[in-house]
């Protein structure tokens, strides 16, 4: 395949959207003028489960500014309410604590929450799971983990394996539930024009979402339009509609044609938008006293919601990473009266790095050999999991050039052996994959306007990562202009077809439909268009991927500090260097893996969604109580990447690069700990308290 | 969103103004001036108040003037100016280490000491301060002023001895020579309520020995400073084993809960250390105060 030369790629070109949202002129989801609108807030279950026994709606009804109550008895009835998630206000059940029981719709937010507040609810309870247990007694084999991969592997005889290595590894590691948490909060406004609805959402994937939408209303696809022009952030959450959506949507159909508007409060997300699964992982590696692993095994115990499934491909990275020739990994769910898990920034490979990374780092010390050459060791020159070549696999020399940018050798392979004014150093290591996505169903169009410019109309979405300039400039190459040029258009369902912003494949999928509507626009129109002339392209899918297995790597360093007197742990550094093919902005780019990083030490030093099982609640559910980073935790932190085009990834030559940031980042932090302490914490987050024993 | 529930705003003119109106709103009026604990509460619908009284233009609270051996710090005196103050650093040094902790610079630009007293979180660092530092809160209310120690002003979580007809107008901190004080906190997080902190004020006598003495702790379930640390540092030489000691009564003292900023064991063991810091730092600086 062709690569496109780079001309406007790789231009530090500031975001082409910044001085629309520095100056508060970019309209997020809840910002669209809407004529005359009313708000939504709905009632949330109290009870893990059981069914709804009675409702009392009166007192909310006569309040003034009340438009609607709508509860199961008299909420619309959708087309299809087979995934219960979305089922929202179809039935009296219950399926876990904060689901939507009932929803107040009136004139002014003010209203609708005052109203939401009056209506009681009684249930008949019914006895709850919530808490997930390594030994929970219904654990069960999906069909399929997410990403469609299969949920168990097996490569020779582990067991076997094990039993004959001269140095074996078997620890259990877990990760906590953790809550995407994007800026701004997942918000819908819908209205109906008759039989057509207009959603303005904050949504990863526009036409994903009227595509969800639209067997539920029993409408065509066409008759719903979603817009997105910006949205606040949305790590995965945003990836696919929840429930919010529908009731927003199903609410609108009582206002007589009046929009709904709803913001769910940062306390709603927390069980209405999705999340990650804790997970427990049993990591197995047997080895030659050398280092050489001659088994893996990664069994992954996580939980889902009894309501719908989704099952997290944790152990999928231990498939493909290192060379081993017996091999398994193994997903077991257990079924739970817990809100819906979903996607969250590199589901699968982010908590499965923190088991497998550790794990490496353990070996590593077992065999007496350093990290980094433990991975040396343990390179494979094929996928082991396809046996089809890697496209691009630079994971060595990200380790070495991470290694020699970060000062490893500086590195005590003695732990616990550095204290200066009371603090204890250590630096670790961890490398880092994502697989390359491309989506195919990606179509652009270009249309050459009367003023001199390009337009460039694809239904892709900004989740606030840069796609508004990185597309920008794939254009602007592809057409061989400058990028002053074009006029982009995203974010609306009247533009063609494009995928969802998510798994790291947005650029690379939406960029290969632009190069192609590109090239034939010049094959139809040549290089002196006239007004109004207009071409379409698609993305196809990619042929190299039958071929080669396409994934980025990357290494991950972390100088980390715990004081020995109080435990306090600080990630005074950090440094990323990465694999992912070109990169089609570095500004934007630093950026995407800056946040991948911050996430990650998030994910090491501070986050845990506290699940109460008695009551199915999750406890710490605002930012009090839930910890993220503040500015001041996050030191010193660094991303390179290697200079390179993967000739493989299309004709873009790109990887996408949302979530390998985050991937084995905690793994790092938890290993510099190890280095810094001699103390071993295999249970994220690593709080303080873990360090005094 | 968050919305509050609905409530009736005042701004008082003055403190006879202010105690006039929380007289004529009744119990369900409430003052307000950094807003930083009770607006969240309200949007979280934690607290419903029918009536904010607006404080904030209230100049005749906000100052600081040291009268002989006596601060004075008016209650609507920001976070940042306590931060800020050269005097305060030389005379109450724990009131600048607590305030460089305390949230972040928003917070500290709006929030007020009054209204941290008054709020009486049991993480609140001030109060630590103020009980360590043996602070009075001077009351207002229709009868005219009184005037509180610390061990009367708190009356436990979120509760303190001003009425609810009443406002704290300043805070009142004797100056006793060749002293000093200090303050340290663990957080998970940078601005975070503490997971323990500790503060401690110390007077030294002319020849090095601890003459007066006090230990303060928060978040671990401890009224007011701990007993008996002025007895056992009375008379003494400040050294480690003496500072050990000290660390180990205040964590026998404290009653700390477990919850995901920290576990029982894990909170004793900082109140011992955080205790042993305090005193160290704080006779540390006394006797530079002295020898300077």
């Amino acid at each position: 395949m062709r690569v496109q030369q780079p001309a406007a790629t790789g231009l530090d070109l500031e975001r082409v959207d910044g001085r629309a949202k520095v100056l508060g002129l970019a309209p997020y989801a809840y910002e669209h003028p809407a004529e005359n609108p009313t708000y939504l807030y709905p009632v949330q279950s109290t009870i893990a489960r059981g069914r709804i026994t009675a409702i009392d709606t009166a007192a909310a009804e006569t309040m003034d500014g009340v438009v609607a109550v709508l509860t199961h008895l008299n909420a619309p009835r959708l087309a299809d309410a087979a995934d219960k998630e979305l089922a929202v206000l179809q039935s009296d059940e219950v399926g876990f604590r904060g689901q939507f029981v009932a929803a107040v719709v009136a004139d002014s937010p003010e209203a609708a929450r005052e109203a939401a507040a009056r209506v009681r609810v009684q249930y008949h309870q019914e006895p709850h799971h919530a808490a997930l247990r390594a030994d929970h007694e219904d654990l069960y084999k999906p069909e399929q983990i997410n990403a469609g991969l299969e949920t168990d592997t097996q490569a020779g005889d582990p067991d076997a394996a094990l039993a004959s290595a001269a140095v074996v590894v078997d620890r259990t590691y877990t990760t906590p539930a953790e809550h995407n948490n994007p800026m701004e909060p997942h918000t819908t406004v819908a209205q109906w024009e008759g039989d057509r609805l207009l959603v303005f959402d904050s949504t990863q994937a526009v036409h994903n979402a009227r595509k969800t939408l639209a067997p539920l209303f029993d409408v065509e696809v066409e008759q719903i339009r979603v817009v997105a022009p910006h949205v606040g952030g949305g790590f995965g959450s945003k990836g696919l509609p929840h429930a919010h959506v529908v009731l927003t949507a199903l609410a609108a159909k009582v206002t007589g044609g009046r929009p709904v508007k709803y913001a769910l409060t940062r306390q709603q997300m927390f069980f209405l938008a999705g999340y990650r699964t804790p997970t427990i992982q049993r990591l197995q590696l047997g080895a030659s006293p050398d280092g050489r692993i001659s088994v893996l095994t990664h069994d992954v115990v996580e939980q889902t919601s009894a309501i719908k499934e989704f099952a997290e491909q944790t152990a999928g990275i231990s498939r493909m990473m290192y060379s081993a020739d017996h091999r398994r990994t193994t997903h077991r769910l257990a079924s739970l009266d817990v809100p819906v898990p979903s996607w969250m920034r590199a589901p699968g490979e982010c908590p499965g790095s923190f088991g497998l990374e550790v794990a490496m780092d353990e070996l590593a010390e077992a065999c007496g050999i350093d990290p980094i050459e433990l991975r040396v060791r343990n390179e494979p020159a094929i996928d082991p999991e396809t046996g089809k070549p890697f496209a691009s696999r630079h994971l060595l020399a990200c380790l070495r050039e991470g290694a020699r940018r970060f000062g490893w050798e500086r590195r005590n392979a003695q732990p616990g052996t550095v204290l200066v004014d009371g603090w204890r150093t250590g630096i670790g290591v961890a490398a880092s994959t994502y697989p390359a996505r491309r989506q195919p169903a990606n179509t652009a169009r270009i249309r050459f306007t009367a003023d001199g410019f390009y337009e460039v109309q694809i239904g892709a979405v900004d989740l606030g990562t840069g796609a508004w300039t990185a597309l920008t400039q794939i254009a602007a190459e592809a057409l061989e202009c400058g990028p002053e040029q074009v006029r982009l258009q995203i974010g609306d369902t009247d533009l063609p077809v494009a995928t969802v912003a998510g798994g790291s494949s947005g650029t690379a999928s939406w960029g290969s439909a632009i190069i192609g509507a590109a090239q034939m626009f010049r094959k139809e129109h040549g290089g002196f268009p006239s007004a109004g002339d207009t071409s379409e392209g698609d993305g196809e899918r990619n042929p190299a991927g039958k071929n080669y297995a396409l994934h980025s790597f990357g290494a991950q360093f972390a100088e980390v500090q715990v004081h020995a007197d109080t435990g306090e742990i600080r990630v005074s550094r950090m440094l990323g260097v990465y694999s992912a093919g070109r990169i089609i902005n570095p500004r934007t780019a630093r950026s995407q893996f800056l946040g991948g990083m911050t996430m990650g030490i998030g994910m090491a030093l501070h986050e845990q969604s506290v699940m109460d099982e008695r009551f199915g609640m999750i406890v710490n559910h605002d930012f009090a109580d839930y910890h993220v980073p503040s500015n001041a935790d996050i030191r010193q932190l660094e991303a390179f990447w290697l200079e390179e085009v993967d000739e493989h990834a299309g004709p873009l030559g790109a990887r996408g690069i949302g979530e390998i940031g985050i991937v084995g980042a905690a793994a790092a932090v938890a290993n510099a700990a190890y280095n810094a302490t001699g103390i071993r914490v295999r249970d994220l987050p690593l709080t303080a308290d873990k360090f005094l024993t | 969103m968050q919305i509050p529930a609905p409530f009736d705003y005042v701004r008082a003119s003055d403190v006879d103004n202010a105690l006039a109106l929380l007289e004529r709103h009744g119990p369900e009026s409430r003052l307000v001036a950094g807003g930083h604990s009770l607006l969240p509460m309200m949007k979280l619908r934690l607290a419903r108040p029918e009536w904010l009284i607006d404080i904030n233009g209230l100049a005749e609270l906000d100052f600081m003037v040291r009268e002989g051996n006596v601060f004075r710090i008016g209650a609507l005196t920001r976070h940042t100016t306590l931060l800020e103050s050269p005097e305060v650093a030389r005379l109450f040094p724990i009131v600048t280490d607590a305030e460089q902790v305390i949230a972040d610079p928003v917070v500290r630009n709006r929030g007020t000491i009054g209204g941290s007293l008054c709020q009486a979180d049991p993480a609140e660092d001030l109060s630590t301060v103020c009980d360590v530092l043996r602070a009075e809160a001077v009351i207002r209310g229709p009868a005219g002023e009184r005037v509180v120690a610390m061990d009367e002003f708190h009356r436990g979580p979120y509760e303190t001895a001003v009425g609810q007809n009443e406002l704290m107008s300043e805070l009142r901190f004797p100056i006793r020579p060749r002293s000093s004080s200090a303050y340290e906190k663990v957080e998970r997080r940078v601005g975070d309520w503490a997971v323990a902190a500790a503060g401690a004020a110390v007077s030294l006598a002319a020849d090095g020995t601890i003459e007066e003495s006090s230990v303060g702790l928060t978040a671990v379930g401890l009224d007011g400073t701990v007993a008996g640390i002025g007895d056992l540092l009375g008379g003494r030489r400040p050294d480690e084993d003496l500072f050990a000691e000290a660390g180990r009564i205040a964590a026998a003292a404290c009653e700390p809960v477990a919850d995901q900023r920290g576990g029982i064991d894990y909170k004793r063991h900082l109140a011992d250390e955080l205790t042993r810091r305090v005193l160290r730092r704080a006779c540390a600086r006394a006797s530079e105060e002295q020898e300077g």
